[in-house]
């Protein structure tokens, strides 16, 4: 579904060049639960933010659906990331005027879709998070793991053809964490709904139907596993 | 679109609500420059209304018919271009039903003597020799009789402003003398006795024009029944808009002899000048209106775009659009924009409103400067202006509008990438 080739990114921080993916190569299937794992400047986040189509690609290639993203315009990328991709932020990033209800919704205003539908879908799907009767509140009044479960239901509300998390629990405590991990979990089983994540935290790690490791840029296991 | 235009309106419209104090400012500050505007705006219009009535009312009408280039040459007061038979142009406009009054208006001396008068004196005037019927039909001097009576055809006599008779230490039954030419420009001396004093709300008909009955200024200047002018009211909503058309139709159709039709703004095109004035008062308002609304949205705006970078990643990586995105800034500047408006229209209202209730009363002003050239009253009322207040608030809705782009398109200049990764 998703095919990464000798994929490179490269950044000029100052007069010095980081190389940040030094040509990552791999084949991302419908349905998979991916843990992209490493430590800290090991290319994690600009590995997701490359499938993710917000950022440029330096070498190789991606291809979503056998669409080549290098050869997109912007607009095209921005209309892939509003059809195809859901992200997860790891520090939420909900719009703090907005209720639960209406930062899911949002999601599917933009695809203009009647009503009703949006209505049910938001709600339905709201539900299946566990956020039923906080619908209207504000992120304000919705402690972490809850705001991170709408923001799990941002990212599928429009049924994408994957959800990007990148460190979806590290401003979780190991608890929330683990719940909200069971949560997506359970929704990749549900769905079908491919799941790629980043971590660098272990027990986030062993809830991963494949897990891969990254260091310095390149991979350095992919290895896929029975949970 | 219309459904994503409707959600980004309530978008926009909560993000207002993020930070109040600074919303109500920046739309207070507009609303100050809208009511400001609106009302100086008022109160131009007003003066330039009330010199309009003036005009019409007490000097000219709102048409008139001369002979050709008496107009631009009228003061020279040479009275060798005439309407030489005023008789029959006055007959066909009155079965026209337009109201016509003939004047003859000359220049000479104004003399009076001591005793009764307080000391001798003589002032160069502006003579109007004015039939006593006709001329209630088209000006309003007869009503601004205060004292005494008006005048009387074939008596010889004149009326004249209060301000003029204060100066002159003049009482109605007073005799005065006035030296001027004929129309063949012989000397010619008049024995006159006052018969009225008005009191006009025109300075200028105050204080430099003395009338008396125009047959005795036809015998006098031995003009032969000739007029200089031939003054018209014509239909109209606002004074010195009407349309001469039917005073031109009227000499069309008589084939009268060598005679215009002026409209009201032919008369008045010195005046245009301070039109021009008014107009680029009132732009240079709007200016400042503009500065105000620019200068205060932006930064406001800057500051919001500043604060919610990661927001406007992460509003990109769901897929908006840049021109989404800018749509919806400017949808909220534009919010403050209306924010503004109606609180300059509410504030606007009530200066205006006092305007045209109260009006500004500058006669301490007046009676220190002669602004002999300009006719108003000294109390001043604004009018309502509508249009202006539409404009304004279409413009600063606008022009707020506009003027959030520029801070956004700042941050849409920046990667996805980076904008999440802001702090
Ligand atoms: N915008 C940028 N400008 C310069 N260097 C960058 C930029 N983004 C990433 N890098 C560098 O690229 C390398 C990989 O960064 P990346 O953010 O992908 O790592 P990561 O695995 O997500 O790390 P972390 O666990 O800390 O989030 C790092 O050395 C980082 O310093
Ligand atoms: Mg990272």
């Amino acid at each position: 579904m998703i095919t990464i080739k000798d994929v490179k990114k490269d950044y000029i921080d100052g007069d010095i060049k980081v190389h940040a993916l030094r040509g990552v190569s791999m084949e991302i299937e419908r349905g998979e639960f991916l843990s992209i794992a490493g430590p800290s400047g090991s290319g994690k986040t600009t590995l997701l933010n490359l499938i993710g189509c917000i950022d440029s690609i330096d070498g190789g290639e991606i291809s979503i659906d056998g669409e080549e993203l290098a050869r997109r315009k912007a607009k095209e990328l921005v209309e892939i990331r509003r059809h195809k991709i859901g992200f997860v932020f790891q520090s939420f990033n909900l719009i703090p005027v907005l209720s639960a209800y209406e930062n899911v919704a949002i999601v599917l205003e933009m695809l203009e879709l009647p009503r009703g539908e949006i209505r049910e879908r938001t709600m339905t799907l709201l539900h299946e998070v566990g956020l039923e009767g906080m619908e209207n509140r504000r992120p304000s009044k919705l402690s972490g793991g809850q705001q991170q479960r709408v923001a799990v239901a941002r990212a599928l509300i429009k049924e994408p053809l994957i959800v990007l998390a990148d460190e979806p629990t590290a401003n979780l405590d190991s608890g929330t964490g683990e719940a909200l991990l069971k949560l997506m979990k359970r929704i990749n089983h549900d769905r079908g709904t491919t799941f790629v994540f980043s971590t660098h935290d272990p027990m986030v790690m062993d809830y991963a139907g494949r897990l891969c490791r990254l260091h310095d840029g390149e991979i350095e296991s992919d290895e896929k596993r029975s949970v | 679109m219309v459904r994503r235009a409707r959600f980004f309106f309530v978008l926009a419209f909560r993000n207002l609500t993020r930070h109040r104090r600074r919303t109500v400012v920046t739309a207070l500050a507009m609303a100050v420059g809208i009511s400001i505007y609106t009302s100086m705006d008022s109160i131009l219009v007003g003066f330039i209304s009330e010199i309009d009535r003036n005009l019409v009312d007490f000097e000219i009408g709102n048409a008139a018919i001369t002979a050709p280039e008496y107009w631009d040459e009228r003061h020279r007061y040479l009275l060798d271009r005439l309407v030489e038979d005023p008789e029959a142009l006055l007959r066909v406009l009155e079965e026209a039903g337009i109201p016509a009054a003939p004047r003859t208006t000359f220049r000479g001396d104004l003399i009076v003597h001591y005793d009764p008068f307080p000391e001798d004196g003589s002032v160069p005037m502006v003579f109007a020799g004015l039939d006593p019927e006709l001329d209630s039909r088209v000006f309003r001097l007869r009503e601004a009789i205060v004292e005494g009576r008006w005048l009387e055809s074939g008596r010889e006599e004149i009326v004249l402003g209060r301000w003029l008779a204060e100066q002159l230490g003049a009482e109605v039954g007073y005799p005065v003398s006035v030296t001027t030419r004929t129309r063949d420009g012989y000397r010619q001396f008049l024995e006159l006795e006052v018969a009225g004093i008005y009191e006009s709300p025109n300075p200028y008909v105050d204080r430099n024009k003395v009338h008396l009955p125009l047959d005795v200024a036809d015998l006098y200047l031995e003009m032969k029944g000739a007029v200089t002018s031939i003054h018209l009211k014509l239909p109209e909503a606002i004074p010195g808009t009407a349309d001469p058309a039917p005073a031109r139709r009227v000499l069309e159709a008589v084939g009268a002899g060598p005679v215009v039709a002026l409209s009201y703004a032919d008369m008045t095109e010195e005046f245009t000048e301070m039109m021009e004035m008014e107009e680029g008062f009132t732009n240079l308002l709007l200016f400042l209106l503009a500065i105000i609304a620019i200068v205060g949205v932006s930064n406001t705006m800057l500051m919001s775009v500043l604060e919610r970078e990661r927001e406007i990643g992460m509003l990109r990586s769901l897929g908006l659009h840049n021109r989404e995105i800018r749509l919806l800034f400017s949808l909220e500047a534009a919010g403050i924009g209306v924010l503004g408006a109606i609180g300059g229209l509410a504030l606007g209202s009530v200066f205006t409103g006092l305007l045209v209730t109260y009006g500004v009363d500058y006669s301490r002003l007046m009676s220190e400067i002669d602004f002999a050239g300009y006719r108003f009253d000294s109390v001043l009322y604004g009018v309502w202006n509508y249009g202006t207040m539409v404009s304004a608030t279409v413009f600063a809705v606008l022009v707020a509008g506009v003027v959030a782009i520029f801070p956004t398109r700042r941050i849409l200049k920046k990667s996805v990438t980076d904008c999440l990764r802001h702090v």
